[in-house]
């Protein structure tokens, strides 16, 4: 936390308007002292309805709470019995497959596409305005909106499936009610450890499509800040060298846009994890859970399991922490050294 | 100076922002607990669409009319089939504040709300008015845990019905016979299909759905007496007849719409109505849901009780409990209780919600020929309850249940199958 620049500013020795500025500020202990009180109730409040209650999951998880109705706190013998469970579920390995092929897939689209759209409009010269406005209005929708949306345009019977049909397609892929496994690894007998065919189920693509499509927007306009901050001299610079269009972007723009990519990165990789609204209103859980993901299991579990919608929400807390903290602590040592 | 107002102000907005924060915890308190008297009742339930709120407001006029001057108080939560008021409702009854009445489905879901400690022995009110010998003898027993009585139930409806339009089916000039066997509706839904029209009608986006359907060819195959046996671990997932049951659903489900897993179960019945396919199985709401999208019983569509060795009957029940404690209105509350049990009531209730009074000296000359057929059937069939909808034995038994289909239904893996539930018969029974 660093609240000193968030301090106003303390009582000084009278100086006129004109002249106050921060360095004028005295990092004193009477100004760090109100500036506690200032956020004393903040902290309070994030740390009972954020760390106290992540702690009340986790005590939940190695419970024996198993019906939603009863509260039962005792621990669970053996010791988190309710993980070693889970892991075993055919449902639990769909899950952690498909939010890991989701994420993957969804980060490249939404990165990708939002650098090209971001390039384009850039470079564009008339229409600059419009085209934002229509790369950013996705965004501004919320997932459950255009989930509905999408849900049609990828029904089996109706949206693109009608254009396929009309143009003498007759068996139409199923989009979202597809069970295939492209490029499965194994066969699962069901009574293994491994009980689910791990790849890239083909029920998830329309789904990851329109999520990129809604975040596309975000990571364009995280772009075009980026592109707007690159000194033009550079470029001029590297136009009188005799650098073509791609060298002048592969040297100096993209190295120039990469904050920008890990921004877009951490920012949206937490929407991937948490995806739930979206899912829940394209195809929920889908046949043999290939579009199934951790959000729509808790809320599955929530009234008659609540130790494995705890545990279920604990692994994805943990999921969510071994991307983050990593770039946490890159921050940090920067940070430092600065 | 300008310095320290500024601090005062942000002092005051945070001020103001805990205040906020700490009178929207406390806005969480049911309405109407705080003013108290007798003249008040609080009522919970899942009945939020159309026709069933329309069936609810019928039992809230009938407690207003017993006990004059009653405020009801119609907290009513929408969706998920139950699952977000039951939600609203365990928060409430873990937080001490519980509404006066709340509705559940009997037996299995009543039991961890008694495990719980939750619902009120009703047990001294059934004696005095001598309830359990007005009500089916199957009924009567799905209202009590241990010999003792707990809920009060309103209404019954049947889950194991297949829908049918009558046009379609005699285009491919089939007749599904309800005292047939699996194999010959299997075989008249292949006629069907010769006819160039998807024979069955399936929408589980919502997996009970299939859940249901699996339910009702088990029953099929393994029979009344075998199916309770499945919930007291005294016969086997892993029977032969529920392994052919499964071969029979994986049939009937290559019998039926590619995009099941896309669309809700009142979308696919009324694909059945509008003819784009032969049958659709669903349990007796989809009736109402039907006369509500304007269609004609007889014409438009038509019903068979799911074929099979014996004539069963798949009980989804609908009643109300009161709470163990903290109960804000306990007089009105038990008003609440006789009216529901008032058989004149009970048919004006089911009149709307399509279901059939669970009272048996209620007068249904009234009601339609579907409920009138379906409570005749109630009489004489064999009552069972429902898994699909957790009735017959604990939620958790019954979500490990719905797990097992959705994954069934990608796989059509039998074994996996019979794996996961034999083990969850093992370990959750």
């Amino acid at each position: 936390m660093t609240t000193s620049t968030a301090l106003p500013p303390a009582p000084v020795p009278p100086v006129s308007p004109g002249q106050r500025s921060k360095k004028q500020v005295p990092h004193n202990v009477r100004t760090s002292r109100r500036a506690a009180w200032i956020f004393a109730p903040s902290l309070l409040v994030s740390f009972v309805f954020v760390y106290v209650f992540i702690g009340i999951t986790v005590y939940i998880s190695l419970s024996n709470w198993k019906i939603g109705t009863s509260p039962d706190l005792t621990l669970r013998q053996p010791f988190g019995g309710t993980y070693g469970e889970i892991i075993q579920e055919q449902r639990f390995q769909a899950d952690i497959r498909n939010v890991v092929i989701f994420t993957i897939i969804f980060l490249v689209l939404a990165i990708f596409g939002g650098l090209i759209a971001a390039l384009f409009i850039h470079h564009v010269s008339v229409g600059k305005g419009l085209f934002r406005t229509v790369f950013l209005l996705p965004y501004a929708l919320s997932f459950i909106v255009t989930g509905v949306a999408w849900r049609w345009i990828f029904s089996p019977s109706t949206g693109v499936n009608e254009i396929l049909r009309s143009i003498g397609i007759e068996n139409p892929p199923g989009w979202t009610t597809d069970t295939t496994i492209l490029g499965a690894l194994n066969d699962p007998s069901g009574t293994d450890f491994l009980k689910v065919q791990f790849g890239i189920p083909v029920a998830l693509l329309p789904i990851i499509f329109a999520a990129a499509w809604q975040l596309v927007g975000f990571a364009m306009a995280m772009y075009l800040a980026g592109l707007a901050s690159i000194p033009e001299e550079h470029l001029e610079a590297a136009s009188v060298d005799g650098a073509n269009t791609w060298q002048r972007l592969r040297h100096i723009v993209l190295p120039q846009l990469w904050p920008s990519t890990i921004t877009c990165f951490v920012l949206l990789l937490h929407v991937a994890l948490k995806i739930f609204d979206l899912v829940v209103a394209m195809s929920g859980s889908g046949p043999g859970f290939v579009t199934d993901v951790p959000g729509i299991y808790i809320y599955n579990y929530l009234t008659s399991r609540y130790d494995k919608a705890s545990a279920m929400a604990i692994i994805l807390l943990l999921l969510t922490l071994a991307v983050i903290v990593p770039y946490l602590i890159r921050g940090y040592r920067k940070e430092r050294k600065a | 100076m300008r310095a320290s107002n500024k601090l005062r102000t942000s002092l005051a907005i945070t001020a103001a922002a805990s205040l906020i924060a700490v009178t929207g915890c406390s806005a969480n308190q049911p309405a109407g607990s705080s003013t108290g008297g007798t003249d008040k009742l609080e009522i919970t339930s899942w009945w939020t669409s159309g026709s069933e709120a329309d069936a609810l407001n019928v039992l809230i006029d009938g407690v207003k009319q017993s006990k004059a001057g009653l405020s009801v108080d119609n907290a009513a939560v929408s969706g998920g089939g139950g699952a977000n008021a039951r939600q609203a409702l365990a928060a409430r009854l873990q937080a001490g504040s519980p509404p006066d009445s709340w509705q559940l489905h009997p037996a299995g879901q009543l039991k961890s709300y008694v495990d719980g400690g939750q619902v009120a022995d009703l047990t001294e009110l059934w004696t005095q008015n001598d309830w359990a010998s007005k009500l089916p003898k199957d009924v009567a027993e799905a209202q009590q845990v241990d010999g003792k009585y707990y809920t009060v139930p309103i209404g019954v409806h049947r889950g194991n019905v297949l829908w049918t339009n009558p046009a379609v089916l005699s285009k491919a000039n089939v007749k599904i016979n309800p005292t047939g066997t699996v194999d010959e509706l299997i075989a008249s839904l292949k006629q069907v299909q010769a006819t160039g029209t998807t024979p069955v009608c399936l929408g589980d986006k919502d997996i009970f759905a299939s859940a249901e359907l699996l339910e009702s060819i088990i029953m099929s195959r393994t029979g009344a007496d075998n199916w309770k046996k499945l919930f007291t671990n005294e016969y086997s997932f892993d029977a032969p007849e529920v392994k052919q049951a499964l071969e029979d659903y994986k049939t009937i489900l290559s019998l039926s719409n590619k995009d099941h897993s896309a669309i809700t179960w009142d979308e696919a019945v009324k694909k059945m109505a509008n003819g784009t396919c032969a049958v659709s199985l669903m349990g007796d709401w989809a009736y109402g849901e039907l006369l509500n999208a304007k269609k004609t019983p007889g014409t438009d569509f038509a019903w068979v009780t799911f074929p099979g060795k014996e004539d069963i009957f798949d009980y989804v029940g609908d009643g109300f409990s009161i709470p163990a404690k903290n109960i804000p209105h306990a007089d009105a509350a038990n008003a609440w209780l006789k009216t529901l049990m008032d058989p004149k009531i009970q048919t004006e209730f089911a009149a709307k919600k399509g279901s059939i009074p669970a009272v048996t000296n209620a007068d249904i000359s009234s009601l339609s020929e579907y409920q009138q057929e379906a409570a005749k059937s109630f009489a004489s069939a064999k009552v069972v309850s429902s898994l699909a909808h957790g009735q017959v034995t604990t939620a958790e038994f019954a979500q490990t249940y719905a797990d097992a289909v959705s994954t069934f239904n990608g796989s059509g893996n039998v074994a996996a199958f019979t794996a996961s539930m034999t083990q969850a018969q093992k370990t959750q029974l």
